[in-house]
C-alpha cells in the first residue's frame, strides 16, 4: 500500500505546534522550579531526627513515588477541586502534580546528595562554631548540589517526558496541539511525526547537554550520586 | 464533604476487570520489552557497524521520546500505512514495549560492561566462542548486577500501563474513569485507584531496595 504523505497542513499549523511547545516547556520549568524547593524541604525533614517531619516527608515520598503519575494528575484534577471546593484549571492541576512528583524524587536525590558528604565536614562547621542549618546552607548544600548535578538534569528531561499526560486533561500543550490538529487536518500520520521529532530533538538536545556536564564532573574528579 | 466509598464497592467487578487489564497488559510489556532489550542491548554492545548503528538509533530515539506520543503515534498515525486497524492494546503494548526495550537495553549493556575482561579471556582460554561465553560465563554475572535495575524497570511498566487508558483500554484507571463518571464519585473512585496501585507496587519497590542493599553488601 503506498501513502501519499503531505506535510503542507502540519507546517501550516505551525504556530499551534509553537504554542504547544511553548505550554509544555512552562509547565515542565514551574514544575522543576517548585519541585526543587519542594524536594529540598522534604528532604531535610526527612533527614530530620523528629518523627513528627521524617516520617510525613517519608510518606509524601514513598506515595509519590509508588503510584502512577497519570492516577496522581487525574486524582489532583477531579477529585482535589471537590475536596477543597476550588476551581481547578488543568495548568493548576499540571504543575500540582507535577511539581509534588518530581519533588518527591528529587527529595531522595537531596538527600543522597546530604549523606554522601563526609561527616568531619559538619564537624568542622560546628568546630567554627556553626549552628547546623548554617552549616547545611554554607558548607554541606554547595558540595552535596554539585554532586547531584546529573541526577538532576536526569529528572528534568523524565519531567519534560511526563508533561506529556497533560494533555489527557485538556491542558494545550504540545502533545494536545498534535491531537487537535490530526483531528482538523485528517493528518494523523504527519502530526504525529512531527511532534515526536519536535520531542526528540529537545529532549535529545537536553540529554547531551546532561552527558556533557557528567563528563566534566567526572573529569573534575567530582563523585555523583544517583 | 461527606467521603462515600459504597458507590466505588458497588462496582468492585468493573474495577476487577480492569485490574485484569492492566495485569495483561503488563505481562506483555514486562516479556516484550526486556527479552527485546536484551537483543538491543547485545547490538549495542556489538563491534560490527551494522548492529551497532540501529541498536543506537533504536535507544536514542525511543528513550528520548515520550512514551505518550509513542502510543498515539502507534494508534492514530500508524494504521495509515497498514491495511488494518491497531486495537487500543496493541498500541498501548507495542510503545511501552519498545519504550522499555530501549531502557533495558542500556542496563543489559551497562552490565555486561561490568564484567572484568579477565573473564572473557578466561572463556576463551577454555575454548569457548563468543556466544558460549556470553551465555555461559558474562551473562549469568551481569544479570545477578542488573537484577534491582530491571526489577526498577518493571515498576516503571506497571506505572506506564496506566497510559493505556489515553487510548481506551479497559485498565485500571480506565475502569475508575468510568465509575466516576457514571456515580459521580471522582473522589472515592479515583482515591480507591491511587490506593489499588499502591498497594501493588509498594511491595515491589521495597523488593527492590532489599535487593539493592543485598548486591552492594555482596560486591
Amino acid at each position: 500500500m503506498s501513502y501519499h504523505w503531505d506535510f503542507t497542513p502540519v507546517l501550516a499549523n505551525a504556530p499551534l505546534l509553537a504554542e504547544g511547545l511553548v505550554n509544555t516547556l512552562k509547565v515542565t520549568g514551574v514544575s522543576l522550579g517548585c519541585g526543587l524547593a519542594i524536594g529540598l524541604a522534604l528532604a531535610l525533614m526527612r533527614l530530620s531526627r523528629h518523627r513528627l517531619a521524617s516520617w510525613p516527608a517519608g510518606f509524601v515520598i514513598e506515595v509519590f513515588r509508588t503510584t502512577p503519575p497519570l492516577v496522581q494528575l487525574f486524582w489532583f484534577f477531579f477529585a482535589l477541586p471537590l475536596i477543597v471546593g476550588i476551581e481547578m484549571t488543568p495548568f493548576l492541576a499540571a504543575c500540582v502534580t507535577f511539581s509534588i512528583q518530581s519533588a518527591a524524587f528529587f527529595a531522595e536525590v537531596f538527600r543522597a546528595g546530604i549523606q554522601s558528604i563526609e561527616r568531619g565536614q559538619w564537624d568542622g562547621a560546628r568546630a567554627i562554631g556553626m549552628t547546623h542549618g548554617q552549616a547545611l546552607q554554607r558548607i554541606i548544600l554547595p558540595q552535596a548540589v554539585k554532586r547531584m548535578i546529573p541526577a538532576f538534569m536526569e529528572r528534568a528531561i523524565e519531567l519534560m517526558k511526563t508533561t506529556t499526560l497533560v494533555a489527557t486533561i485538556a491542558y494545550a500543550d504540545l502533545l494536545f496541539a498534535a491531537n487537535e490538529l490530526s483531528q482538523k487536518s485528517f493528518r494523523p500520520l504527519e502530526t504525529y511525526t512531527v511532534v515526536a521529532l519536535i520531542y526528540f530533538f529537545v529532549i535529545f538536545l537536553a540529554s547531551q547537554l546532561a552527558r556533557l556536564l557528567e563528563l566534566r564532573l567526572a573529569r573534575s574528579g567530582e563523585s555523583t550520586v544517583h | 464533604m461527606k467521603w462515600d466509598f459504597n458507590s466505588v464497592f458497588a462496582n468492585t467487578d468493573a474495577l476487577l476487570v480492569g485490574a485484569v487489564g492492566t495485569l495483561h497488559i503488563f505481562a506483555i510489556c514486562l516479556v516484550a520489552g526486556l527479552s527485546l532489550g536484551l537483543v538491543v542491548g547485545l547490538g549495542r554492545y556489538a563491534r560490527a557497524p551494522w548492529f551497532r548503528w540501529p541498536a543506537t538509533a533504536f535507544v536514542e530515539f525511543f528513550r528520548n521520546t515520550p512514551v505518550l506520543v509513542q502510543i498515539l503515534w502507534f494508534y492514530f498515525a500508524l494504521p495509515m500505512l497498514l491495511p488494518f486497524e491497531i486495537s487500543p492494546l496493541a498500541a498501548a503494548a507495542l510503545g511501552i514495549s519498545l519504550n522499555s526495550a530501549a531502557f533495558s537495553a542500556e542496563i543489559y549493556r551497562g552490565g555486561i560492561q561490568s564484567i572484568e575482561p579477565g573473564q572473557w579471556d578466561g572463556a576463551r582460554a577454555l575454548g569457548m566462542g563468543w556466544g558460549q561465553a556470553m551465555r555461559r560465563i558474562i551473562l549469568p554475572q551481569a544479570l545477578k548486577r542488573m537484577t534491582p535495575a530491571l526489577t526498577n524497570r518493571a515498576i516503571e511498566i506497571f506505572k506506564m500501563s496506566t497510559l493505556a487508558s489515553a487510548v481506551a483500554y479497559v485498565e485500571l484507571l480506565q475502569q475508575g474513569k468510568l465509575i466516576a463518571s457514571l456515580n459521580y464519585n471522582p473522589i472515592e473512585a479515583y482515591t480507591t485507584v491511587a490506593v489499588i496501585f499502591f498497594v501493588f507496587l509498594w511491595p515491589m519497590v521495597q523488593f527492590t531496595y532489599v535487593l539493592e542493599r543485598r548486591l552492594r553488601r555482596s560486591e
